[in-house]
């Protein structure tokens, strides 16, 4: 479980985050939406905690009575251009102490349809590749916690339907996971809430615009009994 | 937790000596260095050893600066500097991965340039100073590499971070070089009384900022502004 | 504030130039280039103060996280920066006359010299482009590492070699009660000045970030 109390952020004397409260639940998927500039960006950061709050307080539950394990897909691939493809979930691999046995990355890559480029080095990817290494990076990872910036950027239909079942796999298993989008109607079968960030605040958008604005939609988003997310209105 | 240092250094190691050229360039400028200062000397002169030690240090001084500069940049290019930031551990360990690294690629330089200042300048340590020569260049890279470390990572992210990392560096690490230029020279032309207290001096550099370096890389190296 | 401190502090130097040529003698081995001790002594010490306010006032900004302790620091820094720098230049034109060289190895010179550039570099890092948390984060951690160098610095200059006049030695301190008269009123009037410069540093520092969060507001 997150829980963000009273979150604000500020940038020297740029006000982007102002008084943000939100739950968000262990087996959840929420989107998070807003124009450019409005702070979904720096929300994820706070939470992977690549920058501190000026004032507020995210608490991030434990694991399974392990800290949470976060994976973060920024809009940076955070792949080493000189390694291979393997060498690269090699390497995370070590880092989050995964099991080494090799055969876990090769399954990785053989899902993301990247087996064949496996020795490649990943210089000579094109934006696409890239961006699906760095999501078999993230899900390789087994995260509790998964941050999700504009992941279907640059993916091509069948990846794009790949993240997607993914995505669902990962929330069968408990992962919380956290996704910007601009295209809240395209991604809404994916999520149990909507929120939306204006102005610095957080707010739920779940059943007003997805019901109201586009009744077509309501077949497919299906929310859970209780909303995980409540955003400060 | 150690075992993500030696991943960092492992993979720092593979892109720096497998697929690029990174050392290669900084050895090439040390030992451009190393000739360039032999052209001052006429034919049949040698150069004082001090002058020797000297050179043998800037050499290696310019080369860190490559090293560190490139050991760095690694981690800036698609932003991996904050995935690094997410790992379970704290920031100290990829200061030690990166010292460590930055120390065995600065050795391994060294071992180029220490053959090249006998050919060149004419001066080479007495056997009998062996041990000496080896931990007068341990303690001294330990010393520079610390520094290095933090202050490479400050300069990332910058246009002229070469320059920048040089213009803080070299005036920081006087005493630790007046202390390794005068156990090196003493090595070559014959031991003094007072290599006691260069060696305490440098001892007790290493040690202030070993432990400074490593305590304020954290405040340097997040991504918060 | 600063106002007082720089007007008696001025009034304090323009009498301490009276004091060194009308009031104090005459040092029987330098001469009369003996009176640029006067200055000498207090740009150094000050300097040297500056230098440990600004190490002490980083280590509170990265305590406290309070912007007003990096201003002190920034301010700090700079007059340090300008009174090392007048040390070595008063100290060289000394040194010409009284050793007959422009620079000659000693450890305060070159620790004084040292110091210019440690924190000729610091100042350089002030220009950088990053955002001003950041910044001053970044300016407190090499404020404090710089500072720690410079006994480090004191030490290896004195293993290489001494040449410097011991003015305060364990036999005491080598000068007439004139003399002590005079130095003694020259660092007062010149902490005075450097006092006032310093606030006045600090109010400008302010407002520059005042005016920066209106143009940002804009």
């Amino acid at each position: 479980m997150i829980q963000i109390h009273n979150l604000a952020k500020q940038y020297g004397q740029r006000s982007v985050l102002k008084g943000v409260n939100a739950n968000f639940r262990p087996g959840t998927t929420t989107l998070l939406s807003g124009n450019n500039g409005s702070g979904k960006t720096t929300l994820l950061k706070l939470i992977a905690g690549l920058a501190k709050p000026t004032s507020g307080l995210i608490e991030i539950d434990e694991h399974q009575g392990e800290p949470a394990r976060i994976s973060y897909v920024a809009h940076q691939t955070f792949l080493y251009p000189s390694l291979t493809a393997f060498e690269n979930l090699a390497f995370w691999s070590k880092c989050y102490d995964l099991p080494d046995d090799g055969n876990q990355i090769y399954d990785i890559l053989e899902e993301f349809n990247l087996l064949p480029f496996a020795d490649t080095c990943t210089r000579s990817f094109s934006r696409g590749m890239s961006q699906r290494l760095n999501l078999a990076r993230a899900f390789m990872l087994n995260p509790s916690i998964l941050l999700l910036d504009e992941p279907f950027t640059g993916l091509d239909s069948p990846s794009q339907e790949l993240l997607r079942q993914k995505l669902l796999d990962v929330r069968e298993k408990g992962t919380c996971s956290i996704l910007i989008t601009h295209d809240i109607f395209h991604d809404a079968s994916l999520a149990d809430a909507v929120l939306r960030i204006e102005g610095g605040s957080l707010s739920d958008v779940s059943t007003e615009t997805l019901q109201g604005s586009h009744p077509n939609l309501i077949d497919q988003f299906n929310p859970k009994s209780s909303t995980p997310c409540g955003g400060s209105v | 937790m150690w075992r993500i240092c030696l991943a960092i250094i492992q993979k720092d190691c593979t892109i720096l000596l497998l697929r690029g050229s990174s050392v290669l360039h900084a050895i090439l400028l040390g030992l451009l260095l190393i000739f360039t200062f032999s052209f001052s000397l006429s034919p049949g002169d040698t150069l004082s050893c001090q002058t020797s030690a000297t050179i043998f240090w800037i050499s290696s001084l310019f080369c860190l600066i490559l090293l560190f500069n490139q050991l760095f940049a690694v981690e800036e290019t698609n932003g991996q500097r904050f995935a690094l930031s997410m790992l379970p551990s704290p920031p100290f360990l990829l200061w030690l991965a990166k010292t460590a690294t930055g120390l065995g690629l600065l050795l391994i330089s060294q071992l180029v340039f220490l053959p090249a200042c006998i050919v060149f300048l004419g001066h080479a340590p007495s056997p009998n100073t062996f041990l000496i020569t080896l931990a007068n260049i341990t303690i001294t890279d330990l010393g520079i590499c610390s520094l290095g470390s933090l202050l490479g990572a400050l300069a990332q992210g910058q246009a002229s971070k070469e320059s920048l990392l040089s213009i803080l560096l070299f005036p920081l690490l006087t005493p630790l070089l007046l202390a390794g230029i005068s156990i090196h020279s003493q090595c070559m032309e014959g031991l003094q009384e007072n290599i006691s207290q260069w060696f305490t001096l440098a001892t007790a550099f290493d040690c202030i900022f070993l432990a400074s370096t490593s305590y304020f890389f954290s405040f340097i190296y997040s991504d918060d502004e | 504030m600063y106002l007082p401190f720089l007007a008696i502090g001025l009034i304090g130097i323009i009498s301490a130039q009276c004091l060194i040529f009308l009031y104090a003698p005459i040092e029987s081995t330098l001469g009369i280039s003996q009176k640029i001790f006067y200055i000498h002594l207090p740009l150094a010490w000050w300097g040297l103060l500056a230098f440990f306010l600004l190490f002490a006032t980083s280590i509170l900004y990265l305590w406290k996280r309070d912007l007003r302790f990096h201003f002190i620091s920034l301010a700090a820094g700079e007059l340090g920066e300008l009174l090392a720098v007048l040390t070595v230049a008063t100290g060289s034109i000394w040194g010409k006359i009284a050793w007959g060289v422009w620079w000659t190895w000693d450890p305060r010179l070159t620790t004084a010299l040292v110091l210019c550039f440690i924190y000729g570099g610091w100042l350089i890092l002030r220009t950088m482009e990053w955002p001003l948390v950041k910044r001053a984060t970044i300016l407190s951690v090499t404020g404090i590492i710089a500072f720690l160098d410079v006994p480090l610095v004191f030490i290896s200059a004195r293993i290489w070699r001494s040449i410097h006049p011991a003015v305060f030695t364990s036999n005491g301190i080598g000068m007439t009660h004139e003399m002590i008269l005079t130095v003694l009123f020259s660092i007062a009037s010149f902490g005075l000045f450097f006092i006032g410069l310093l606030l006045l540093r600090i109010k400008t520092l302010e407002k520059e970030l005042f005016i920066e969060s209106i143009i940002n507001r804009i």
